[in-house]
């Protein structure tokens, strides 16, 4: 008998088209063929390739140290200016420092902050917002007000009031920034997890003996993963955008740390003599947001039509 | 709906409360002594030291210190600011005025662009005008407003000679009184020939910069809800019973598409807020975000905390504002909870 259905299943191989139709596509490969569409989400990733890519080779990619002062050429004029030379590209800034390199380095600072802060705020956000959703009305009041609260204060006057309390730096940049942003990861697992909770398989999973645990890590969470993904690619920029602005306000990483917003905070006084100091900065960090903007609207897109924004 | 409006309301009692909590443990965490901050680097005999930290209540216990606070916040006493010496609730309410001139104008000019910008995109959808309005909007919400405040000051400031770098009015030429704070109204009721216009010129960049992100926000967002609108059965019905295009995207469209645009408005008083620490430090302009700052760079911490507390409760009271009128409107809004 079972010869048999060896011998018929030898006869006729597996019909070709029918299989196809079958094998669904993996979710990747369906996120990107939605994400490919969208010609601004791909030159937007490609951009942010390449700042990531600089982060990453900076100490290969940069001519110099981007702590390094040329006592004998400060504000030396970028190539392209009266009086600019290939020695220094893009000029240097008041101290002598390589334009170029610091802006170089500048790209390793500021990734290194939008994901510090996009990791952690992800983790907690997951964890208490999971919390809140499911362990009952007492935790779930509780970490809903803080958050509240949190989002009560305006963004950067959170941040001053943290870095007023911890001090200025890199690390403590991260640290107020995060708390600045936890309650939209808070919030958006709360809701969503509390939406999944009701649904079929939740109860199925339940009725099983899945424990709690388990059930908030490997029954929950995936199923609100897309939009929290969408959140934190989009957090990545918005963190950027902060922890410069704390930068530009002298509150952020100190001198002569290559920090994008911090090497625009003096820059007031070249206004009238050396603009590239003023504007190469800026250009950097509008460059990096919008092409992490761009790519994250196009992940939103491809993840989820419903969630387009038009 | 009275119910409502009172449950809603007593909502923010908690808020208000972690709120004290918030500002003063943050102020105890910072490090560093502010009686010796204020006693300067000259010192003090050590009697007169302690009188001092009496004075401010320094040598008591934490809890009571706490008590303290609440009560003296509970009575509009938000203590004195050691840099000037001046009661940190009349500071903030000198300052105010000048932050919320220029957020108005900030949110008049996002408004005035924002709308009927992103309304034509929508029903120009995939236009010439719609792609370059989508661009500059992404441009405007990925803005580092300070670096963008910085080159206008650059190009129309400083190279075209246009507009002026910084503060609200020319001190040189208008001096008067300001009865109200609002320079614009202020220089309205002074009668100097001039002094209008100037305090206008003043506040153009200030308010472009603050109200670029909103801007942005703005025009993406009244483009998307009129898109949506316009695939409604009403404006169907609208258009087929003959009303010419432009009443049916003016009023039809438009009036409902504005809704949500609304609840944006509404929620931007905190970036706003944020926003014009940054604004306010570039120009110069002498309102409650450039206090702010300064006041952490002398180490003035019952203006921060003051201050902090003051900013946070404008920004809670409007929301908390935002949110009795949505439940007045819609009733939807009232039952849900």
């Amino acid at each position: 008998m079972a010869a048999d259905i060896a011998a018929a299943a030898e006869a006729s191989p597996p019909d070709d088209s029918v299989a196809e139709v079958l094998a669904q596509p993996s979710p990747i490969a369906a996120f990107w063929a939605a994400f490919r569409e969208n010609k601004g989400a791909v030159f937007g990733l490609t951009v942010f390739g390449l700042v990531l890519l600089l982060a990453l080779t900076a100490n290969v990619v940069a001519p110099y140290s981007p702590v390094e002062q040329y006592r004998e050429a400060v504000r030396a004029p970028p190539v392209w200016e009266a009086g600019g030379s290939w020695r220094f590209v893009l000029g240097t800034d008041g101290d002598g420092h390589d334009m170029l390199s610091r802006l170089i380095y500048g790209s390793r600072v500021s990734l290194f902050i939008g994901f510090s802060v996009m990791s952690v705020s992800f983790v907690i956000g997951a964890i208490l917002g999971l919390l809140a959703a499911m362990t009952g009305p007492v935790v779930d009041v509780a970490v809903t007000r803080l958050m509240d609260l949190i989002m009560a204060v305006p963004s950067l006057v959170l941040a001053i009031l943290v870095v007023a309390v911890l001090g200025p730096s890199l690390a403590n940049t991260i640290v107020a920034v995060t708390i600045v942003y936890l309650p939209r990861y808070v919030r958006l697992v709360r809701a969503s997890a509390l939406g999944e909770l009701n649904k079929d398989y939740v109860t199925a999973a339940r009725v099983a003996g899945v424990g709690p645990l388990r059930l908030a890590w490997s029954t929950v969470l995936p199923n609100c993963l897309a939009p929290l993904i969408v959140m934190a690619a989009l957090g990545v920029s918005d963190a950027i955008l902060e922890a410069a602005g704390l930068g530009f306000l002298g509150l952020g990483a100190q001198p002569p740390t290559p920090e994008w917003g911090s090497m625009l905070a003096d820059s007031r006084e070249f206004i009238r003599s050396d603009p590239w100091i003023v504007t190469l900065p800026g250009l950097a960090i509008l460059v990096t947001v919008i092409a992490i903007n761009l790519a994250g609207d196009g992940m939103r897109d491809a993840l989820d039509p419903k969630m387009r924004r038009s | 709906m009275l119910i409502y409006f009172l449950r809603r309301v007593a909502l923010t009692v908690p808020t208000f409360l972690a709120l004290m909590f918030l500002t003063f443990v943050a102020i105890r965490l910072v490090p560093g002594d502010p009686v010796e901050v204020r006693v300067g680097e000259h010192g003090m005999s050590p009697e007169r030291l302690a009188l001092f930290r009496h004075e401010l209540g320094l040598d008591q216990p934490v809890w009571k210190q706490f008590l303290d606070y609440v009560w003296k916040l509970m009575h509009g006493d938000f203590g004195v600011s050691l840099a000037t010496q001046q009661k940190v609730l009349s500071e903030f309410f000198t300052l105010f005025p000048a932050t919320l001139e220029l957020a108005s104008f900030a949110m008049l000019f996002a408004v005035a662009v924002g709308v009927p910008a992103g309304a034509i995109a929508a029903v120009k959808r995939g236009s010439l005008f719609d792609q370059a309005l989508m661009t500059v909007s992404l441009f405007g919400y990925s803005m580092p407003i300070f670096w963008w405040g910085l080159l206008l000051i650059m190009f129309v400031s400083v190279r075209l000679g246009l507009l002026p770098v910084s503060g609200r009015i020319d001190l040189i030429n208008y001096y008067f009184d300001q009865p109200t704070g609002f320079m614009t109204v202020d220089a309205l009721m002074s009668g100097q020939p001039g002094a209008f216009t100037d305090a206008l010129r003043h506040l153009v960049l200030p308010a472009i910069v603050l109200g670029t992100v909103p801007l942005g926000v703005i025009a993406r967002m009244t483009r998307s809800s009129m898109l949506e609108v316009l695939s409604e059965d009403y404006v169907r019905t609208a258009r087929a019973k003959g009303l010419p295009p432009s009443r049916v995207i003016g009023v039809h469209a438009l009036r409902n598409a504005l809704l949500p645009v609304v609840t944006v408005i509404g929620l931007s008083v905190s970036g706003l807020m944020a926003g014009a620490v940054l604004t306010e430090t570039i120009f110069s302009w002498p309102g409650v975000g450039k206090w702010l700052i300064e006041s952490i760079g002398r180490r003035d911490y019952p203006a921060l905390q003051g201050g902090v507390m003051l900013v946070s409760a404008v920004v809670i009271s409007v929301n908390l504002l935002v949110d009795l009128i949505y439940g007045a409107i819609d009733p939807r809004i009232r039952h849900g909870r």
